[in-house]
């Protein structure tokens, strides 16, 4: 799976450019299912034939970046946010574009570092002129974080594992269950525009009408220095979540993942993220209402170009979602 | 159903837990009233609460049908870790403000009930710069009585947390307690039922008693996309008057129900709705609502097609919090005007919605 996280991660796909996202993980997944296709927003959906109700099953491939608003006359760049963006976590960050292009991105001449804003950024793509610079990158061109994807003795860093990891542990699911007889239809969704707004998952679930929802993402880890009081920490297992401010999770579905984990003495940790959404959100209030879960990956330093997570919660959360596919959600909702 | 029934049964409601998304007995409370009044109750997927009462009109090609939005969840808590010592620390479900919450008595719900208190630092150890400084959630966390591992064995992180407070009727006979913040809607459309028991009327009536309002709306989203039915009215809580706050923000307490008013607001809903009053002698005040009411109303507004909707608010006093202060004689304004409401509607009024 090492290399599958490798080349998911390094992909460029800030929200609303997930073509070549989209590509790699169309190739990864494709021999596992039984139809795959791309819809009006660029979902990507991955189809195991079975009896309905269906179950759906989300990932979001876009990730966080920039976009250019303004060439200035010397060939700097102006750049607003694409989702969640701290201005001062990218001075000093290498950006890069869909064509390869890369930059920089510093900082006007400040006071004090706390007047940064976005308004005092500029990336630099070392051009010497408005034309040179207009050669690489036109306005409303988007960059997402340049960096590789780096194996720590047992942790994964790098850019973009939000949600990466996600597509990652869905596609190895795909794998594990290809060619099973399965209790439900699952449909595997790689999901766009999930960081400004779940506006993808929102559309796949409408057209999708599932009997169940769950979203695999990643949760923010209580466990650095003076970190938020939160329990959750890397390598004690996946996280079953309870609330973020998108979803209060369906009880029942809950408690299902919850017994079925215990079962199968699978550990897992329980998760309150009181900021921070998922494609849970959306999938749960589509139509009538979907009974919806979410699996979430321990995650550190979400949103920066060094996000950590533990390969352990990967393996245990690959193993828990296989379990939790191949048993009827219909009899174990309830 | 006379007044002061009509009170014992938001106070009963009041005092039952529901914190948003953890909502099933409250709910259950309410389905037993709605039972008496209406001719099915069922829960739908999302879990709101559903009491049909069928109209004459049901059936012939001119049926017509009305969804009564009320939110049943209440503001509360959510435990996101249990220190060393066994304390508490949690998280907002809704928006709870800090500053009501030292010294609240709290239930969390872990395997069984817990009742416990949200402790603050004495006075005496505190500096005089600490006590000036703003109280966040974070300072604050709920003590059980019990040590970290008592406390792992009773509850788990995601236990979620009611506060605690039995409601009281005053001698003026206002009523003041926890969530009546929309446990008053939910009985001004117990009592709208009551009243239109063994009335005839043209229109299908939903009574919705909808969950997760104080999250973001979210039962009446699923409720107003599953009905679909013609029309909405919501019932909720509006601000009351208090010294300071000018006249045209806060409403008077005692002297009727508010009547929104606005974009969210279909204008021959509000008008209908101030004709009624006028005929009947219910007393109202217009509440006008320059954008979003925050109400299960705007909500139901862009659902499928769109669905006219309007808004009926009970004046209250100290929203989101343990004391809050309403007076009955709103409530019962309001139910009544809701039954009138209910029993006017017809395939006409609903057919000439879309000439403005």
């Amino acid at each position: 799976m090492e290399a599958l996280m490798k080349s998911l991660c390094e992909a460029y796909g800030p929200s609303g450019e997930e073509k070549e996202i989209r590509a790699l993980i169309e190739n990864a997944v494709k021999d596992s299912v039984d139809r795959i296709y791309t819809d009006n927003l660029g979902n990507l959906l991955a189809v195991r034939e079975g009896p309905e109700p269906a179950l759906l099953l989300s990932a979001h491939m876009d990730e966080i970046g920039v976009i250019v608003t303004h060439i200035d006359e010397n060939g700097f760049l102006r750049i607003a946010p694409v989702g969640g963006v701290a201005p001062h976590l990218l001075l000093g960050q290498r950006l890069r574009f869909k064509n390869g292009a890369v930059g920089t991105v510093y900082h006007e001449k400040l006071k004090e570092l706390r007047d940064l804003d976005w308004s005092k950024l500029y990336l630099d793509l070392g051009a010497g002129s408005a034309a040179e610079a207009k050669n690489v990158a036109q306005i409303g061109d988007m960059a997402c974080l340049h960096q590789p994807f780096d194996s720590l003795n047992g942790r994964y860093m790098a850019k973009a594992l939000d949600d990466r990891v996600g597509c990652a542990i869905l596609i190895e699911t795909a794998r594990r269950l290809a060619g099973a007889p399965l209790p439900q239809a699952i449909c595997f969704l790689f999901s766009v525009q999930e960081e400004v707004g779940l506006r993808g998952a929102t559309t796949a679930a409408y057209s999708i009408q599932p009997g169940y929802g769950l979203a695999v993402d990643v949760t923010r880890a209580g466990d650095t220095p003076k970190a938020p009081l939160m329990e959750v920490s890397l390598g004690k297992g996946p996280a079953i979540k309870v609330k973020d401010s998108s979803v209060i999770c369906s009880p029942k579905v809950r408690r299902f993942m919850m017994e079925v984990a215990s079962q199968h003495e699978i550990p897992y940790q329980l998760e309150v993220l009181e900021r921070g959404g998922t494609d849970a959100g959306a999938i749960h209030l589509s139509r009538g209402g979907v009974p919806t879960g979410a699996l979430s990956i321990p995650c550190r330093y979400i949103h920066t170009a060094s996000e950590m997570v533990d390969a352990a919660d990967i393996q245990n959360a690959v193993k828990l979602l296989e379990i939790l596919c191949r048993t009827s959600w219909s009899e174990g909702v309830s | 159903m006379k007044e002061a029934q009509l009170t014992d049964i938001l106070l009963e409601l009041s005092e039952n837990a529901g914190v948003a998304g953890d909502e099933e007995g409250v709910v259950g409370l309410a389905a037993r009233y709605f039972r008496q009044y209406t001719d099915r109750v069922e829960t739908d997927r999302f879990g709101n609460l559903i009491a049909f009462k069928r109209g004459e009109k049901n059936g012939t090609g001119e049926q017509v049908s009305l969804a009564v939005l009320t939110h049943i969840d209440e503001i509360g808590a959510m435990v996101t870790k249990i220190e060393a010592e066994g304390f508490l620390r949690f998280t907002s479900v809704g928006g709870i403000d800090p500053r009501t919450l030292l010294g609240q008595a709290v239930v969390v719900h872990g395997r069984t009930p817990l009742t416990g208190v949200i402790g603050a630092l004495a006075p005496h150890l505190l500096s005089e710069k600490e006590r000036k400084k703003e109280l966040k959630m974070e300072h604050l966390f709920i003590d059980l009585g019990l040590t970290r591992e008592q406390a792992l064995e009773r509850l788990n992180v995601g236990d979620f947390i009611s506060l605690e407070q039995k409601p009281l009727k005053l001698p003026t006979g206002c009523i003041t307690g926890k969530s009546l913040d929309n446990r008053a809607g939910v009985a001004a459309a117990i009592f709208c039922a009551a009243e239109l028991a063994g009335m005839k009327h043209d229109a299908d009536i939903y009574f919705v008693t909808t969950l997760q309002e104080e999250v973001g709306l979210r039962g009446a989203v699923t409720a107003a996309y599953g009905l679909a039915p013609d029309l909405a009215v919501a019932v909720d809580v509006t601000h009351g008057e208090l010294p300071g706050l000018s006249s045209g923000d806060v409403f008077k307490l005692g002297q009727g129900v508010t009547i929104a008013l606005g974009p969210n607001i279909h204008p021959a809903l509000s008008g209908l709705l101030k004709e009624l009053a006028r005929e009947q002698r219910i007393p109202y005040q217009p509440e006008p609502i320059p954008a979003s009411s925050s109400t299960d109303a705007w909500a139901a507004q862009v659902s499928r097609e769109g669905i006219p909707a309007a808004l009926l608010s009970i004046p209250l006093r100290y929203m989101h919090s343990v004391v809050e202060m309403l007076h009955p004689d709103d409530l019962t304004g309001c139910g009544r005007l809701l039954s009138h409401f209910a029993r006017s509607v017809d395939r006409r009024f609903v057919e000439g919605l879309a000439c403005f």
